[in-house]
């Protein structure tokens, strides 16, 4: 992927996006006089909504939705069939630690210095007693059990950089012009993603292996993602509206902590 | 995959909004609501795993449910504004038809057998009759906990929840946001019948 490209069409979305005015959501609190118990309509954190491309967004989502019926699920299914669970987490565990680096540097480009030692713990105690970081042995230490991760989307949230407009990436699913900037600054950043990059060569790391390796961290994990995404939608009145609302409050919140 | 930044509210899953308790972050809780909370989780928590399966969960959590959750309050914020303008018979209809869909989807969640674990954190007052009070959740299927925030409200009946935020998600929230449209476009009659569809789909699905 040329990610110039990649992060110039993120840039133009964003610019287009800010032009385009947005719907202003009903659901804005109102305040009222003396109201009744549950009657005080502003005590609910609503999340304030820049969807300016609904109904492209809403077309995608349906595209993505028929896409993980008729093709993804049933993968999902038939590799959980084959592969059991013990072994799926300790593939995550593996990849996630692969990650340190992500998490490492955005802990430090977001000033929290204690969360970025936090994490060299970890990688430390997981690649070494977690034998490679197929175990998550961190998660005993009790300073390191519960470190919240960062990535690039957070980042430039943190310095001060808004969301921009709500955006449904073809097979991605939800994202914002941050955190596709954000996607971008991650690839960079990851393990994963240097050999394709070409910023290592290694003799034993051939392209094919490199592929293999995405491939497989992508196919582990898509049992969980497959049941995430069931369970957000199967008490949604609105799946597009609940996902949207979801992914926006869940990353509005992360850039907080 | 975008879905690996929702692990944490896969837990949105509304077995969170019915969770309970394993470990105690303190001895005893010493907040009237905090001890609410405690009781009614554990309540629920004792039904959905008390090794009875989960056949029939809706129906055995609902007394329980009913008694710590003022779902009419739930249902007036997850509607909004609009809820103003409906009129009583709807107001009612609808209360009934929400509680129903949160009750029926949320209880279909109970998979496993290991009860979560719970540590409950200092509550905070937002008003003299409102707390927030912070969890950590930890589930069998997920090493990394979850952040779930109750809000809770004290009504003559003692202190009911009417609000969960998971990983920053406020239900009600997430709800009003699904609804808002909605009610712009048909009003309460529009409602009743994305209620009334939702749950035949449910029953469909289930059967």
């Amino acid at each position: 992927m040329n990610l110039s490209i990649f992060s110039f069409l993120a840039l133009l979305l964003c610019l287009s996006g800010c032009a385009a005015t947005g719907k202003q959501s009903a659901a804005q609190p109102v305040h009222s006089t003396a109201p009744a118990v549950g009657e005080d309509f502003s005590d609910v954190p609503v999340q304030q909504v820049d969807d300016p491309f609904l109904k492209l967004n809403r077309t995608v989502f349906g595209m993505n939705d028929n896409f993980n019926n008729w093709a993804i699920r049933p993968l999902a299914h038939g590799y959980a069939a084959v592969v059991p669970l013990p072994v799926r987490t300790s593939i995550t565990n593996f990849f996630d630690n692969l990650q340190f680096p992500v998490r490492f540097v955005n802990s430090v480009l977001q000033g929290k210095l204690v969360r970025s030692a936090q994490e060299t713990g970890k990688f430390v105690v997981n690649s070494t007693a977690g034998v490679g970081g197929l175990f998550r042995v961190s998660d005993h230490v009790r300073s390191l059990a519960d470190v919240p991760a960062s990535d690039f989307g957070q980042t430039l949230g943190v310095w001060g950089i808004r969301p921009g407009p709500y955006l449904v990436l073809p097979l991605l699913g939800p994202s914002d012009c941050r955190d596709l900037i954000g996607l971008a600054g991650d690839y960079v950043i990851s393990p994963l993603d240097w050999h394709t990059l070409g910023f290592i060569h290694c003799a034993y790391i051939s392209n094919a292996t490199s592929i293999a390796l995405g491939a497989t961290r992508f196919v582990n994990g898509l049992p969980k993602a497959i049941d995430t995404y069931d369970q957000l939608k199967s008490g949604a009145v609105d799946p597009y509206v609940a996902i949207r609302d979801a992914y926006l409050s869940n990353r509005a919140a992360q850039v907080k902590k | 995959m975008w879905i690996d930044r929702f692990q944490p509210i896969l837990k949105s899953s509304l077995l969170l909004f019915f969770l309970g308790i394993l470990r105690l972050a303190h001895a005893a809780p010493t907040d009237d609501a905090l001890a609410a909370l405690h009781s009614s989780t554990d309540e629920v928590l004792s039904v959905a795993y008390g090794g009875h399966g989960t056949e029939n969960l809706a129906a055995r959590v609902r007394p329980l449910l009913e008694k710590s959750f003022a779902f009419d309050i739930v249902t007036r914020q997850a509607m909004g504004p609009g809820w103003r303008q409906f009129s009583a018979a709807d107001q009612k209809r609808v209360t009934d038809l929400f509680t129903e869909l949160v009750i029926r989807t949320y209880s279909s969640r109970v998979v496993g057998t290991q009860r979560p674990k719970i540590v409950y954190g200092q509550p905070v007052e937002l008003a003299p009759d409102r707390r927030e009070i912070p969890t950590r959740v930890t589930t069998s299927t997920d090493s990394q906990p979850i952040s779930v925030v109750y809000r809770m409200v004290k009504l003559p009946t003692g202190w009911h929840t009417y609000d969960v935020l998971i990983e920053g998600v406020s239900f009600i929230a997430n709800y009003r946001a699904q609804f808002d449209g909605i009610i712009q476009n048909g009003g309460a009659p529009a409602v009743i019948r994305t209620l009334e569809a939702k749950l035949a789909a449910l029953g469909d699905s289930h059967s």
